[in-house]
């Protein structure tokens, strides 16, 4: 079955290349339902629902040798990332249906493609397959924008591949080294076995060399995130990328970052994370607050939602490295909730676009009157951004934040952070709400424009067609599920997320005897 | 440190067995949900007339009878008058681990408190829809059901924050009503102030909100839960813990007191609630004076037994309070709008409330809250039938008389009935409920509240007169009248036929609405003489509604403890001007009353010109020049926030972009993407195109290598090649 | 390694062979060097074949290792098919500009 939700989108992508171009967007559509079809199926035959267990494996030997086996599987979380993915996929297939009018042939096929690579990095259970999706998914995008993308593609596309893969050669650096090392501890025998090389770099790697590898997984990882400072190619390729382009990229792309840093990083050096995590924090929260005073400025209302993504993966980053079960279970939330609702703000700029061939504030106004349901979804869709309780966005913000507050290094609930890194860190609360309900009041609301002309030759009416709405409809329900029962994620990888963070409670117990760590309560920081 | 915390972890782990018998019976009325959920199905219906375009009063109609129907379920359960339960509605957010967990369920937590609060708001909810049916109708089919919704959205949320039993359902009830506020106000969202003011409230909002969310953080890593029962065992528990003398207990209060100051406009996060006033009449009456602003001495009230730990914390809300009721007084003495008169004496009102608060008179406080609801929201409603009335007139100098106009009879009395209320004219709910206020400002001992208290008295002349004023320019005096510019609403025709102005008078539902609350706010003053249940409490049926919660004066016993020394003081009684304070004021605040509302009738019903010769003369010193025109600048406090917060901070977004792009990625980035194009730039010579060059090259490459390993043959080899 | 170098020049020794070779060699890289004409200058590589050529076959003679030869066969038949593959070029080449002077080609230049 994960092999199977791999191989189809791929099969799909080469079907739609060999087939009629005016075909290619129905094929791709059904490919994709078909895809979620089977993730749902899976998700009903897994087994491994708060288990914490990886499920639905299967491994092709490829060079034996050389510890080349190719395994697939998934635990809980990888599961629902693989269902983020297979969810936005559909989404913006269909959104994209009256944007892409040239070369629909290998722009559906690029975009099955990147699936395939998305999935196949959540569903990997062996470094090898894991690096060739994580690079793979680069192609497809970089295409995606230098073809389909608006007047400075050329330069967006270039700049996020050359980047981004200068990063992730780093991290490969890093995987392989720890290969090697792993192959000298076992007289020569190679394995790229993630499980096994987990349990090397615990056991095995002295803090120092596990200092090392948590600084090559994090140039990688933290550049896909991405971290401040090396977010500089986002809010370039959000801004050139096509609408489907960017609600992928922001949906699932930046994903890969943190389920990265979720699956490598925290299991894999624990006691260089304990000493780095304060420094990776620190970084994080500037890029909270740095990030959302430049959304404050900007006048591209696609640049101000992509520099929100930095803003806000701050939060998720925040809440991995609070290393305890609350900020790890925010931050997957904060995975999924960030994919829905800047997806969908994504979705209602292209939206918008394609109307009005501008997104420039100084030149919207009042599209409240005109276009009301779009309007609506606008509103909606940000608040949930911003954070209003009763929707996604909260539940994820509020537990990376309380267990960053927590975290206050000694007492009961042990980690490296503590109330000051929460208290700022949640000024990036304020701020967003001060730069997305800005972007509204000029966007949104306020008389409308004179000069704002709707484009007839676009074939779209003034206000939302069906397609569109359906597009919007599925990710504004997940906002209002997720925002009221947060327990359907958090109740299901919530042994998952402990067996990962186990190493820490065995670090914890060791560094600060008498604080047994997750079991009572205590004042954070009061011992000290 | 340890062992502390562990007696205290101990605590909270032994809590749940024990007194969840006792003191919490949890509920099985299923009916007491449907409170909760009226309002959300009025919502969902609304939101599904305005997708499908409904034009008549439909989406009005609903909402007054879901508004109603839990108005009903509420009296139901005031009646049952049960002791402190809590009823579950399903799981929210519940992390649990090994040996822990973090809870937070939508679930009810219903005290006499929450009664209290739930009565008045469901109550006054439903008469403003109702009043709102009227008001709104000139934008049938257009906004009408969004803003009902609206309306309904509000009521949810502030449900949920009254109702609320833990401290994330009420985190989600306050940025809830935050929100339906910011929905609101910007109904009008045309018209930029309106935008912009909605803009402006909900950013306010949103700071005051980051001290609730970190104070949620600090009372959830101290104490492990969030749930009031919980919580409140613990401080109830009758041992004072050395742990509550660590910052992280002692900082909760101050956290709170940030959040209770942003949503109840205090110093110094008010300046939202006077813009506020962009949004439709109906919504400042409901949300911005009786139910919403008031949630901030709600949460002071219910997390009260944190502040006792904290006494100097009381001490600022007091101080805090205080000056806010003084400021906004002569901010409101000085304005022209009447809305903006009115939000002025509501900032003000609100003031006196955290005053009380300060000076441990929560039931002071409480009773205060409940009869400003309903003068307040008289006061909003007739304001309201003016502008609908005026076509957007609500300058006071431009109406005059209005009491012997046709049709505006009701509309003009009840206003005075707010008036004397607000004013606090003897016998009046307001009297009774400023009292309490101010004779226990001088009863408590705190750092200068007896001087507190003589400044309150002072705010009750200037709001007697402010008052008053507004009721002697506007309904009494000569009959005349201008009609607004702009008609309220976006563009529908206001009474304008054929070039002359025909103010048209408010209807049935209007007057009903008016009279049936104007009468709530005469019979609020009732409350102060029934009850009275608990002995050595005065103040009647409130007061024993308070005693009941979690506001009432309840701290840890410990002996030492310097809430405790505190609370003691209660049983000295102070002094004022040698009478006990609580006689004296009758008598004070009732001279004071009466003073202000004299100077109002001199200066604005028989001399009017004396107002106007009295402003002039002000203006004409150098040396009190700047008395009026800071008073009438709203003593620049826009600007200064302005200038200090919003300029630097927008500075420094654009600052950082321009490091984003320069530095970061110009420099660094882009740079080291440079480097290997400079060395590339080097060898770029022997690049030129031509075959034989490259051929050249090439020799040249193969004979230098040739040589290379010649060399090489001959170092390692000694030279023995031949 | 050394090798025989007959004394009288009585015999056509390895070290004739060899200098031929290399002359060989060196008269087709000077000529390719120094002419323009795209014919001439693939003529010029042709000899620089040959001269390796000659100087497998004496090598393999020298060594008496057929290998050499085998070698020779080989190249000669690449050699044939490359002349084939290079003289289509040149005439499509000199179809486009008229030309065969190689200067005339130099699209590949940087800056």
């Amino acid at each position: 079955m994960s092999w199977l939700l791999i191989l189809l989108p791929l099969l799909g992508s080469f079907v739609i290349i060999v087939s009629p171009g005016r075909l290619a967007k129905q094929l791709a559509l059904v490919t994709s339902l078909v895809v979620l079809g089977v993730s749902v199926a899976a998700a009903f035959v897994f087994d491994g629902w708060g288990r914490g267990t990886w499920e639905l494996t299967s491994s092709v030997e490829w060079v034996k040798e050389w510890g080349l086996v190719l395994q697939v599987g998934a635990d809980s979380v990888s599961l629902i990332l693989v269902l983020l993915t297979t969810f936005l996929m559909p989404l913006a297939i269909l959104g994209s249906f009256n944007a892409i009018k040239s070369r629909t042939k290998e722009y559906y096929g690029w975009l099955l493609g990147l699936q395939a690579a998305m999935t196949g990095v959540f569903l990997a259970q062996d470094l090898v397959l894991f690096y060739v999706c994580f690079e793979f998914t680069l192609v497809p995008m970089f295409f995606i924008i230098a073809i389909w993308g608006s007047k400075n593609r050329a330069h967006a596309s270039v700049k996020f591949l050359i980047y981004t893969f200068t990063g992730s050669l780093i991290t490969l650096a890093g995987f392989l080294t720890l290969a090697w090392s792993y192959a000298q501890a076992n007289g020569g025998d190679w394995s790229f076995e993630i499980s096994a090389l987990t349990n090397h770099a615990v056991s095995a790697l002295s803090l120092h060399e596990q200092a090392w590898l948590l600084l090559a997984l994090l140039i990688g990882f933290g550049v896909k995130v991405p971290l401040f400072p090396v977010h500089t190619w986002l809010p370039l390729a959000h801004t050139e990328a096509p609408t489907a382009g960017s609600v992928v990229l922001a949906g699932v792309l930046l994903k890969l970052g943190t389920y990265g840093l979720y699956r490598f990083v925290l299991p894999m050096c624990p006691e260089a994370v304990v000493e780095w995590a304060p420094f990776v924090a620190i970084l994080s929260i500037i890029g909270i607050l740095y990030a959302a005073l430049i959304c404050w400025v900007q006048t591209d209302v696609k640049k101000l939602i992509a520099y929100s993504s930095v803003s806000h993966l701050g939060f998720c980053v925040l809440g991995l490295f609070a290393l305890n079960p609350m900020g790890v279970e925010g931050s997957i939330l904060y995975m999924i909730n960030h994919g829905l609702s800047t997806g969908a703000l994504f979705f209602l700029i292209g939206m918008m676009y394609e109307r009005y061939h501008t997104r420039d504030m100084g030149e919207l106004g009042g599209l409240a009157r005109t276009m009301p349901i779009w309007a609506t979804f606008m509103v909606f869709f940000v608040l949930a951004s911003v954070g209003l309780p009763g929707l996604n966005g909260f539940v994820s913000e509020f537990l990376c934040l309380i267990a960053t507050f927590t975290a206050g290094g000694s007492g009961a609930y042990p980690g490296v952070l503590g109330p000051w890194y929460a208290a700022i860190a949640a000024l990036g609360m304020v701020l967003a709400a001060m730069y997305l309900l800005i972007m509204v009041g000029k966007v949104v609301f306020g008389p409308t424009k004179a000069t704002l002309r709707h484009d007839e030759q676009s074939g779209l009416p003034v206000d939302l067609t069906v397609r569109e709405i359906t597009v919007l409809v599925p990710l504004a329900v997940g906002c209002i599920v997720l925002g009221i029962q947060p327990d359907l994620i958090i109740d299901n990888t919530a042994t998952a997320v402990a067996d990962t963070l186990a190493v820490y409670q065995d670090i914890f117990e060791e560094s600060m005897p008498g604080a047994a760590a997750f079991v009572d309560t205590s004042l954070p920081g009061g011992a000290r | 440190m340890i062992d502390v915390t562990l007696q205290l972890a101990r605590i909270v782990q032994a809590m749940p067995p024990v007194p969840a018998s006792e003191v919490l019976h949890v509920s099985g009325q299923w009916w007491i949900g449907f409170i909760l959920w009226c309002p959300l199905i009025s919502l969902v219906l609304c939101g599904l007339c305005a997708a499908c375009r409904v034009k008549s009063k439909l989406p009005a109609w609903i909402t007054v009878f879901s508004l109603a129907i839990s108005f009903v379920l509420t009296l139901l359960l005031a009646f049952m008058d049960t002791p402190p339960e809590r009823v579950e509605l399903f799981k929210w957010i519940n992390v649990h681990w090994d040996g822990g967990s973090f809870v937070a369920n939508f679930a009810f937590y219903i005290d006499s408190l929450t009664i209290l609060w739930m009565s008045f708001v469901t109550g006054l909810g439903a008469l403003i829809a109702l009043y709102a049916s009227e008001y709104m109708e000139p934008d049938v089919g257009r906004g009408y059901a969004r803003f009902f919704a609206g309306i309904s959205a509000f009521l949810f949320a502030m449900i949920c924050l009254v109702m609320g039993d833990n401290l994330l359902m009420l985190y989600l009830g306050w940025e809830g009503v935050g929100f339906a506020s910011y929905w609101l106000i910007g109904y009008y969202y045309q018209k930029p102030e309106a935008v912009a003011a909605a803009k402006k409230a909900f950013i306010v909002n949103r700071i005051g909100d980051l001290g609730l969310a970190l104070a949620i953080y600090l009372i959830w890593s101290t104490f492990g839960t969030i749930q009031y029962n919980e919580l409140i065992t613990v401080l109830d528990a009758g041992t004072y813990l050395p742990v509550y003398e660590n910052w992280s207990v002692q900082a909760i209060p101050y956290l709170l007191m940030l959040a209770a100051f942003g949503k109840s406009a205090q110093l110094p996060l008010y300046v939202w609630l006077p813009d506020a006033m962009e949004g439709p009449t109906p919504v400042s009456a409901l949300i911005h004076a009786a139910t919403m602003v008031t949630a901030g001495v709600y949460l002071i009230a219910r997390m009260y037994p944190f502040f006792l730990l904290a006494p100097e914390s009381l001490h600022v809300v007091a101080w805090v309070g205080g000056l806010t009721a003084l400021l906004a007084a002569t901010i409101g003495m000085a304005q022209y709008d009447i809305k903006r008169i009115f939000a002025y004496s509501t900032i003000s009102q609100l003031g006196y409330m955290f005053l009380g608060l300060g000076v441990l008179t929560t039931y002071g406080a409480a009773y205060h809250v409940f009869t400003h609801a309903f003068f307040k929201a008289v006061l909003f409603l007739t304001c309201g039938a003016i502008m609908h009335g005026f076509a957007g007139q609500l300058d006071l100098r431009k109406i005059s008389g209005l009491r012997r106009m046709k049709g505006w009879r009701i509309v003009s009395w009840t206003m005075f009935i707010g008036c004397l209320c607000l004013a606090g004219f003897p016998l009046t709910s307001g009297y009774f409920s400023k009292d309490a206020i101010l004779a226990e400002a001088f009863v408590s001992q705190g750092p200068g509240f007896e001087v507190l208290g003589w400044m309150a008295i002072f705010t009750a002349f200037l709001t007697a007169y402010y008052t008053f004023r507004v009721w002697c320019r506007v309904c009494a005096g000569e009959v005349r009248c201008e009609p607004g510019d702009e008609h309220h609403g976006d563009d529908h025709d206001a009474g304008t036929h054929g070039g002359e102005f025909h103010p048209h008078a408010p209807r049935f539902a209007i007057n009903i609405v008016l009279l049936l609350i104007a009468a709530g706010a005469l019979l609020a003053a009732v409350p102060y003489f029934m009850g009275n249940e608990v002995e050595h409490v005065a103040g009647g049926w409130v007061a024993d509604m308070v005693h009941d919660s979690t506001a009432a004066e309840g701290v840890p016993g410990h002996p030492e403890h310097p809430a405790s020394a505190l609370h003691g003081a209660e049983a000295h009684h102070g002094s004022i001007l040698g009478m006990d304070p609580h006689v004296a004021m009758y008598w004070i605040s009732a001279c004071v009353g009466g003073l202000g509302l004299l100077l109002a009738f001199w200066l604005h019903l028989w001399r009017r010109q004396d107002a106007d010769r009295l402003r002039s003369w002000l203006l004409s010193r150098f040396w009190t020049r700047w008395l009026p025109v800071a008073m009438e600048n709203k003593w620049y406090v826009d600007e200064v926030y302005h200038a200090f917060i919003r300029a630097p901070l927008w500075l420094f977004g654009h600052i950082f972009y321009a490091i984003d792009r320069y530095i970061i990625d110009g420099l660094f980035v882009d740079g080291t993407a440079r480097l290997p194009r400079l060395l590339a730039r080097c060898f770029q010579p022997l690049q030129n195109g031509m075959l034989q060059s490259y051929a050249v090259t090439m020799a040249g490459g193969a004979v230098l290598i040739a040589l290379l390993m010649l060399l090489m043959l001959q170092f390692f080899t000694g030279g023995a090649v031949s | 390694m050394t090798f025989q170098i007959a004394s009288e020049f009585t015999q056509v020794s390895l070290a004739h062979f060899i200098i031929f070779s290399a002359l060989l060699f060196v008269v087709g890289l000077v000529g390719f060097f120094t002419r323009r004409n795209l014919i001439v200058m693939f003529l010029c590589t042709e000899l620089m074949f040959q001269a390796a050529l000659v100087a497998f076959v004496a090598f393999g003679r020298y060594w008496f290792n057929y290998s050499g030869q085998v070698f020779v066969i080989f190249i000669l038949t690449v050699a044939a098919a490359e002349a084939a593959l290079a003289l289509a070029l040149v005439v499509l080449l000199h179809r486009r500009r008229g030309s065969l002077n190689a200067d005339d080609w130099k699209e590949l230049h940087e800056g």
